[in-house]
């Protein structure tokens, strides 16, 4: 079975790292980015199976962008993506996702609270994977 | 004769008869005054107030009717008998019409003279208790006037709603708040009123008007207008009558919108708490599994440097939850303060020698000044101390490697200001109109590696408000900022 490769996206750098080790226990190759920019560059260049984003990072809602931008890219709307909240409301940010309406309108692939429950992402992704093939 | 004597004036020309008669009344317990003529008899008759006359018809000067027609159109209570051996029918006749109460022919006994007087004066007490009632009854009435016009002021003046039903759901009373509330502009008394009311209030008020035997009050929160713009209380309690049957539903609506945007800032508030406690928490949590777990292998380096990461965040942690209980404490004002004098250029002095190691080592030149004998500040030396610390260490951690501290103190106004300008990053507008935030840090590639809570400038801005001073910022992104701090000092 070939090596799936999944884009991480956190501007905590310790829980980037944390999770990065996390899901390479679990045999996938994982790229990381810190920041919204240094993200679309590696997902351009590295073609990731799935990419799971923390939903707020320098912009607040970084993380729902990013997610909008791969799922209008042609390639990147092959793919799974999640993402990570632990929030329900941070200073600054115009909105929260508290609602399921406000889930289904960012179009993403599954929602996860910090810290990744990575058993449960590893079991999505393989369901994902599979049912593509 | 009970209590009261009664007082009787005796008009007649005839001396042994007013004196006979007088002496007689008198024995008889009266208060007799007496006239020798009409017109001393008009000018006692229509001053004093006289529960009964004797008035005798015939008199040299003016005669008796014209005597009764005085004393009646000026004291229409005194009761009034005609005296005379001169009787006639139609003077009877007369004499009564101008409200003589009886008619007493001369001669007359002493007996048949004080049965008159004793009738006259049960009716006088008669005319009196009902004079009586008649003013308390106007009075009354006046009363009830006054406090039905009184109720409708207050009721009309109540910033609350206020809008009474009866059973039929009709409008039995209302405010101008109810009408505003509701946004109804032309509701009259007796209108059927349910179907025009927010659905929400139909049912409260259909809820007691169903709940009969009780005296249970219903309420319910309602959004008027929508996004916490408009947010009442609605209230509605059964009216009762005497008998405790249900006649109608008193309906109050209270503004809450305060409250709501209130309690929604505090959620916001806690919210925002439990995410910046979890963020760090969750981050040790990550290490200690990593380093655990059995099929993750660590080298004893990784080992180390993911613990002292770790201990890295709780001490972050461990900050941020001082900076909470400051805030909380100040709050709810629990803090005890030392009001002292202080001197603001020490304090600001003080701050900059404490970072004199550390911005020699960035190469940061600081320039200060100073005005010299600056009044005092009165304040607790520990908060003074903390505002400038914060701005201070702000301005070297937020400024460039080889860049410039600008310290100035003086005197303006009312105010001792001081201000604390740096060489260092900037900010973007949008970023300057949240500083104050709790939490609120700007993230950038820039500040990504510059520690703090999120708390530090939410703390300076309540400490200053707290002492009635003020901060101001300049900015400019890329170029450095300038925070300004204005305490007032005591003259």
């Amino acid at each position: 079975m070939e090596t799936k490769k999944i884009l991480l996206v956190d501007d905590d750098l310790d829980l980037l790292e944390q999770n990065k080790i996390l899901l390479e226990a679990k045999g996938y190759t994982v790229v990381t980015a810190d920041n919204m920019k240094g993200a679309m560059e590696t997902f351009q260049r590295e073609k990731p199976d799935a990419a799971v984003l923390d939903l707020i990072m320098e912009e607040h809602d970084a993380g729902f962008i990013l997610a909008h931008k791969i799922k209008k890219d042609p390639y990147g709307k092959t793919i799974p993506v999640f993402l990570l909240t632990s929030a329900t409301y941070v200073t600054g940010m115009k909105f929260s996702a508290e609602t399921s309406e406000e889930r289904e309108w960012i179009n993403v692939d599954g929602w996860f609270n910090k810290p990744i429950p990575v058993d449960e992402l590893a079991e999505k992704l393989e369901t994902f994977f599979k049912n593509r093939k | 004769m009970a209590e009261e004597k009664p007082r009787v004036i005796i008009v007649d020309d005839e001396k042994g008869l007013r004196m006979g008669t007088k002496r007689l009344l008198e024995s008889e317990g009266y208060i007799v005054d007496t006239a020798e003529n009409g017109t001393e008899g008009i000018a006692l008759g229509t001053t004093g107030d006289y529960d009964m006359a004797i008035i005798d018809l015939k008199m040299p000067d003016i005669d008796g009717i014209e005597v009764l027609r005085n004393i009646k159109e000026k004291m229409p209570n005194t009761v009034c008998f005609i005296a005379t051996a001169y009787a006639s029918y139609e003077t009877a006749i007369e004499a009564t019409k101008l409200g003589a109460a009886s008619y007493i022919p001369k001669p007359f006994t002493p007996d048949e003279l004080i049965n008159h007087l004793q009738e006259g004066y049960e009716k006088r007490k008669l005319i009196l208790d009902s004079e009586r009632l008649r003013k308390e009854r106007e009075e009354r009435l006046l009363e009830i006037a006054t406090e039905k016009s009184r109720l409708n002021t207050i009721v009309n003046s109540i910033a609350d709603g206020v809008l009474v039903t009866n059973l039929m759901g009709e409008l039995v009373l209302f405010n101008p708040a109810s009408m505003k509330y509701f946004e109804l502009s032309n509701s009259i008394i007796g209108e059927y009123i349910l179907d025009f009311l927010p659905a929400s209030v139909k049912d409260i008020i259909l809820k007691v008007l169903n709940n009969k035997e009780s005296s249970k009050s219903f309420s319910a929160e309602i959004e008027l207008k929508p996004n916490r713009e408009l947010v009442v209380d609605v209230t509605c309690s059964p009216v009762p009558q005497p008998d405790g049957s249900l006649i109608g539903v008193v309906t109050v609506i209270t503004n809450i919108t305060e409250l709501k945007r209130l309690e929604y800032v505090k959620s916001q508030f806690v919210s925002m708490v439990a995410h910046e406690l979890k963020t760090p928490v969750a981050a040790v949590l990550g290490f200690l599994r990593i380093i655990l777990d059995q099929n993750i292998s660590t080298t004893p380096e990784q080992e180390n440097d993911y613990l002292s990461r770790s201990e890295k965040r709780l001490q972050a942690l461990v900050e941020m939850v001082n900076d909470l209980l400051d805030i909380s404490r100040m709050e709810m004002k629990t803090k005890q303060r030392e009001i002292k004098d202080i001197d603001i250029p020490e304090v600001v002095k003080s701050n900059l020698d404490f970072l004199e190691l550390e911005l020699q080592k960035r190469g940061i030149k600081v320039i200060y000044t100073a005005e010299e004998n600056l009044p005092m500040v009165k304040a607790d030396s520990g908060e003074v101390n903390r505002i400038f610390t914060n701005i201070i260490s702000n301005a070297m951690k937020y400024n460039k490697d080889n860049g410039t501290i600008t310290a100035s103190v003086k005197k303006s106004g009312n105010y001792i200001v001081c201000a604390i300008k740096d060489t260092g990053i900037g900010m973007r507008p949008q970023d300057k109109e949240k500083l104050f935030q709790e939490f609120y840090r700007i993230k950038n590639d820039k500040t990504r590696n510059i520690p703090g809570t999120g708390l530090g400038l939410s703390i300076v801005k309540r400490l200053i408000e707290s002492y009635s001073g003020k901060i101001e910022v300049n900015s400019e992104y890329g170029e450095g900022s300038e925070f300004i701090v204005y305490l007032p000092y005591k003259k």
